[in-house]
Parts: structure tokens; C-alpha cells; sequence
């Protein structure tokens, strides 16, 4: 089996950093949490800081995962907000990319470059 | 360039004819000029000209070594007197010693030196007063000599001329050889072709897979560009069909060649309805006439009634067939030895009742695969590979048992032929599952997708698509067929006709009004409908329509997938 389909656990979590909030995702984004994702990008806004969603350890992310990301980003758009998808993993790009997607994201490498993405 | 910019300084000290910047930009363009020649047939006689006004020089020429004679020749040249054509024996005058040393030779005073060759200026009249000739260096050896005669200036040749001569001489070496080299490419490249009309020519005598339910079924792998192995079937006039194996000792272009005559003497001679054993005697008889050089035919013939009730068959030299009937295994030796051999020989031939069970024929570069402790699985190991393959269709099976050859690391040509009662066109089952229509459940089942599709050889991305595509169908189906009220189950059905991926998707959810999903356009920046988007654009048709009895829906998707399209054309 193709290494970009690790089977690490699925999972959501917030961090604070200097400027910024990152909601780190791993594991497989699917129907059965894709509400949870969502809540967890839109709850990002609460403060000023940029939002990013860090998806390096995503090995997949099926259409209701793009739609909480879709609803961040349209979020973001409404707020005048910065908003980016971090270092996505290469199972996400290519869903993105099949979605024609991957260019209405700022997809960012880290980070420091999602606070330079201003 | 630092060397040689060393070296033209140390030359202009002695002899500043040309000034050193003028050197290195001759030099330079020289280099250039050769490098970007496509053919120096029309480089170099001005390349030469170039070279003999920039070293002011009266006469000029290139000689190149023919390596199998050790004949150096005139190519080119240009002076008072032409002397291409010229050819100079290695070790022969000035030019031949430059070779035979392989360093270059410089002569201040012809008149002086008894090396040079007389008869030259003996016959044209010209008067050599001083020579310069520098060998055209490679990493093999010289492959020829660059030649200057008589300074305008009407002074000696000094060593300055000699170094600056030797420096013309690398490029011009480089570039002669980098001819030789693409010509030599060009050959290979015209033989390549060759090999491939051939191989064209072979695959083109091997007959079409029938798609109707036609009892035989034969594929063909070989070992290297063009093969020794045919195999061949076709209808006789009493409805009977005709099929051969045949295997050509040997390898390489004339094998082909007389694959290609015993494959149409086989079938001429097969023609008749003959009895198998008359068969083989036929084309033997007609081999012995012409076969040469201790070539011979290992070969397999036989006939079948369409619903392959009663098979008659005799092998000359072939391993022995299997016939897998009822869960037991029968060998069936071969009748004779190989045709082209002995004349007038007669074979035995066996007549049996098929009775539902299969008649396997291979060529001997299937027994004589080597397992992994290095032995030949022989029959025995051909019998446990189709013991595992027995429940899946034909074509699955030929499939199965050449992959599973290929794995054990073919080395010979190998042909297998299989006959057996044909059953209506069913596709290969690669995947079935029953899965609760709840999300929880698509993780284990992407899982099972990828394993499969892994299997069956679908590369990555495309695996990924797939699976991706499938999932949004079941994820359409428990989110708005049954709804989040509604228990279900989904019955998957992942099957493959051809090189078509077949996807069925069978719920008990209410009927859908199959007008009423349509994909949404990619690339737009909603929440919704993105699913359906996602399956239009990975798979090449899908359809939904009300389930068989009545309730529930069916959905199809599928996908031509290219890596089974090629499998399919290997098989022809």
C-alpha cells in the first residue's frame, strides 16, 4: 500500500501560535467526523489571528471535507479574513486538484509562510 | 580552457604569428562549429579551409583511419594539389607515424628528413618544404591525422605551429568521433525497427481472441523481442475447430522465421480435418524437406467440437498437457518427438471425452520456470498454479497462471492453451461486500478498495480516484437515499469485463428520481454537490436506476482502466 495512506487515527486539534491558529488534522476525513472538522475551522475565527489548517498528515479527505474546508475559506472571504491550507499531504492536493480546487485555496508550505501570506 | 590558454601563451613567446585572443577565438568557433555539425561531410571541407587560412598555411588535409584495415585515407583537403583519396599505410611517412606513434610529428626541413614520403610530391609536382601532421586523439586511440604543409610565409614550421596544430586537432577528433558514435546509433536504431517488424509480423500470425463462447483460449509471452512460440486455432467445415502449439528450438531472427513457416504449415496441414497423428506427420514430413541447421519444431495438435465435448490431440516433442476434470489431474505424454527431425515417422494420439473439465497446454517455458529454491515446477508445479486459479473464468485464469509464471521469473518463451466447454461471457467478481449504510463503515471499505484494486494492477492515482469515487457514491446513498433516520445496507459489486472496471452500488433505500442528480461544475466554491462532481469526473459513464425488484436503487459506475486495456492487447 502507497505511503500516502498512513493509518494514523483520526483527529482534530487547535493550536495557538504566535499570530496565528492552526487546526491540525490527521487521519482519514471522512463523513463519519467531517462535521467535527467543520466546527473546529469555523470556531478558528473566534479571535484575529490568521487561520490555517495544517492537513500534512491527512491521508484522505473525501467531498465533506472539502466542503467544512470550502466553508472556511467562504468564512474567511466574508470577514476579509486570512485563511490557508498548510503543507496539504499529496492525498489532499490530488483531491483538490481533481475538485479544480487547488487554486482557490492559499495553500501555504508552513506556518511562517502563512503569516507572511498577507 | 586554462590549459590551452597556458599553451598559447607559452607558443605566442616563440612565435607571435597570431596574436594569442585571436588564437582563442578561432579556437572557440572551431569548437563551436563541430560540436552543432549534423553532417560533417559538409562541416569539415570548410572547417579545413578555415583552419589552413587562420594558420596561413599552402596545403591542408584530413586523414582518417579505417580501423579494420589500418589504411589511413584522405577525406578532405585543401592546397595547391588536392589529395583526397590518398591512402597511407600506419607507420607510412609523416602522416602514417603521427598514427603509429600516436604523437604529433613536426618537420622544419622536408628536404632534410628521410622520413617523409617522396612519391607524394614525386607525382603532383608540389614541393613539401616543411610538415606539421597531429594525430585526431580519442580515448581509443587515434582515429586519424590532421596534416599542414609549407608555412606562406615560406619560413620552417616551428614547435609553436606544432602545438597550435594539436590544439585544431581535439575538437575535430571529438566531433569525428561523435559522428561515428551517431551513426553507429542510427544502425541500431534501423535494426531495432527491423526486429520490431518482425515481432509485428509474428504477433499479426497469432489468432484473435474470440469474444463469442468459442471453447479455445491462448496466450503467448515472449522472453525476448520475438518469440519461438505460436499457437493457432480455426473452424473447420464440419464445425470441428482446429488448435496448435508449437515451440521453435532456438532463438533469435532465423527461429522466428521458421516460427513463421511451421506456424502457416501447421495450419495448411490441419486444414484436411487429417487425424491429429496424420496431421503431424504431414507438416513433419514437409519440415525434414527444408529444416536446417539441427533446427527443430516442438509442437501440439489437436481438434474440439464447439461445446468441447470430446477433444483428439498428439504432440510431437511437447511437454505433456493436463487435463483437469472432476478434481483429478491426467497427464497425456506426447506421441512422437519433435517434427523437422526424421522423416515418415508415426505419432500416437490420444481421444477423450472432455466432460466439463479443462485441457491445459503449455510450452516448455512453463514447466521450466524455477520456484524459489531454483528447481523447474514442472508439471506438478503447473498443476498446483491452476488448482488455484480453477474457479475463475478462462481469460481470469490464463491471466492468473501467466502472472503468476511472470512472478517466478520467466526466461523462456512461454505459450499457454486452454480448452474447455465455453460459458456465456460472465465478468471477473473482484470485490463483494455487504456493508451497513453508515459512515463508520466507509474506512474499512476504502481499505478492501484499495487491497483490490492493488491487486489487480490499477496504479496509485488512479486507485485513488476510484476509491474516492466509490466512496462518494455510498456517501450519497447514506446521506440522502436513506437518510439519517434510516437504517440500510449497500450491496457492492466491484467487477471486471475486459479492460472495463465495472461498480454496482444496490440499496433498499426509496426510490431516487435519477433526473434529479446532476453534477455540479468543479472548481466552484460551494459546499454542496461537490460529491457527485468528484464521480462524474473520475469515472467514464455511471447511471442510476430503480433496483431489480423493485425497491431500492442500483447505481453503476465505469471506468476504462489503460493498464488492463494493454493486458488485453498482450493477450491477442
Amino acid at each position: 500500500m502507497s505511503s500516502s495512506h498512513p493509518t494514523t487515527a483520526n483527529s482534530v486539534s487547535r493550536e495557538e501560535g504566535a499570530g496565528y491558529v492552526l487546526v491540525r488534522l490527521s487521519g482519514e476525513v471522512d463523513l463519519s467526523w467531517s462535521q467535527d472538522v467543520r466546527r473546529a475551522v469555523l470556531a478558528a475565527f473566534a479571535g484575529n489571528e490568521p487561520v490555517g489548517v495544517e492537513l500534512s498528515a491527512v491521508g484522505y479527505i473525501d467531498s465533506s471535507g472539502i466542503a467544512a474546508l470550502v466553508e472556511g475559506l467562504q468564512h474567511a472571504r466574508a470577514q476579509g479574513r486570512r485563511f490557508a491550507l498548510v503543507a496539504p499531504s499529496d492525498a489532499v492536493r490530488a483531491v483538490l486538484e481533481l475538485a479544480r480546487l487547488d487554486r482557490v485555496f492559499a495553500i501555504v508550505a508552513d506556518t511562517d509562510a502563512l503569516l507572511a501570506s498577507t | 580552457m586554462t590549459v590551452a590558454r597556458q599553451r598559447i601563451a607559452s607558443l605566442h613567446a616563440v612565435a607571435p604569428r597570431a596574436r594569442e585572443a585571436d588564437a582563442l577565438a578561432f579556437l572557440a568557433e572551431l569548437s563551436r562549429s563541430l560540436a552543432v555539425s549534423l553532417d560533417l561531410r559538409e562541416t569539415l571541407p570548410r572547417t579545413i579551409t578555415e583552419v589552413r587560412d587562420f594558420l596561413d598555411v599552402e596545403g591542408i588535409a584530413l586523414f582518417l583511419l579505417d580501423a579494420a584495415t589500418q589504411v589511413l585515407e584522405c577525406k578532405v583537403s585543401a592546397g595547391p594539389v588536392d589529395v583526397t583519396g590518398m591512402r597511407l599505410a600506419v607507420g607510412q611517412g609523416i602522416v602514417g607515424r603521427a598514427v603509429a606513434e600516436d604523437a604529433t610529428q613536426l618537420v622544419a626541413d622536408a628536404d632534410a628528413d628521410a622520413r617523409v614520403w617522396r612519391a607524394a610530391d614525386e607525382a603532383t609536382g608540389f614541393v613539401t618544404r616543411s610538415i606539421v601532421c597531429a594525430p585526431l586523439r580519442t580515448a581509443a586511440g587515434p582515429i586519424g591525422v590532421i596534416e599542414i604543409v609549407n608555412r606562406r610565409d615560406g619560413k620552417p614550421f616551428t614547435e609553436a605551429d606544432a602545438e597550435l596544430l594539436d590544439l585544431v586537432a581535439a575538437p575535430a577528433a571529438l566531433a569525428i568521433n561523435n559522428a561515428r558514435m551517431a551513426g553507429a546509433l542510427l544502425e541500431q536504431q534501423r535494426l531495432k525497427r527491423e526486429f520490431d517488424l518482425a515481432r509485428h509480423l509474428q504477433k499479426s500470425l497469432l489468432p484473435r481472441r474470440r469474444r463469442d463462447a468459442f471453447p479455445v483460449l491462448g496466450v503467448n509471452r515472449p522472453a525476448h523481442e520475438i518469440s519461438g512460440d505460436f499457437y493457432d486455432y480455426f473452424e473447420l467445415v464440419d464445425g470441428r475447430i482446429g488448435f496448435v502449439v508449437g515451440d521453435i528450438s532456438g532463438k533469435g531472427l532465423d527461429a522466428a522465421l521458421l516460427m513463421v513457416r511451421a506456424a502457416s504449415l501447421l495450419r495448411w496441414a490441419g486444414k484436411d480435418g487429417l487425424a491429429p497423428s496424420a496431421w503431424l506427420a504431414r507438416a513433419n514430413d514437409e519440415l525434414c524437406e527444408t529444416a536446417r541447421d539441427g533446427r527443430f519444431v516442438c509442437a501440439l495438435v489437436g481438434y474440439v467440437d464447439r461445446a468441447a465435448t470430446r477433444i483428439e490431440f498428439a504432440g510431437a516433442g511437447f511437454p505433456p498437457v493436463i487435463v483437469h476434470r472432476h478434481g483429478r489431474y491426467d497427464e497425456y505424454a506426447a506421441g512422437g518427438p519433435p517434427l523437422g527431425i526424421l522423416r515418415d515417422l508415426v505419432f500416437g494420439q490420444h481421444d477423450l471425452l472432455l466432460d466439463g473439465g479443462t485441457f491445459y497446454a503449455f510450452s516448455d517455458g512453463a514447466t521450466d520456470v524455477r520456484d524459489t529454491t531454483g528447481k523447474p515446477i514442472g508439471l506438478s508445479g503447473m498443476r498446483e498454479l491452476i488448482a488455484r486459479h480453477a474457479r475463475e473464468t478462462p481469460q481470469a485464469r490464463l491471466r492468473g497462471l501467466l502472472g503468476e509464471l511472470k512472478r517466478l521469473h520467466l526466461v523462456d518463451d512461454t505459450t499457454l492453451l486452454l480448452v474447455e466447454a465455453p460459458q456465456a461471457e460472465r465478468p471477473e467478481l473482484l470485490l463483494a461486500r455487504t456493508l451497513p449504510a453508515r459512515a463508520e463503515a466507509m474506512r474499512e471499505l476504502r481499505a478492501e478498495l484499495r487491497a483490490a484494486f492493488d491487486e489487480h494492477g490499477i496504479e496509485p492515482r488512479l486507485r485513488d480516484r476510484l476509491v474516492l469515487a466509490v466512496d462518494e457514491a455510498c456517501t450519497n446513498i447514506i446521506r440522502h437515499g436513506y437518510g439519517p433516520e434510516c437504517e440500510g445496507a449497500i450491496v457492492l459489486r466491484v467487477s471486471r469485463s475486459d479492460s472495463m472496471l465495472g461498480i454496482e452500488l444496490v440499496d433498499d433505500a426509496p426510490a431516487v428520481d435519477p433526473a434529479s442528480i446532476k453534477p455540479g461544475p468543479l472548481g466552484d466554491c460551494r459546499c454542496g454537490g461537490l460529491g457527485v462532481a468528484l464521480i462524474d469526473e473520475v469515472m467514464d459513464e455511471w447511471r442510476i436506476e430503480p433496483a431489480e425488484d423493485g425497491r431500492g436503487n442500483r447505481l453503476v459506475l465505469r471506468k476504462r482502466i489503460p493498464s488492463w486495456a494493454c493486458e488485453e492487447a498482450d493477450d491477442t
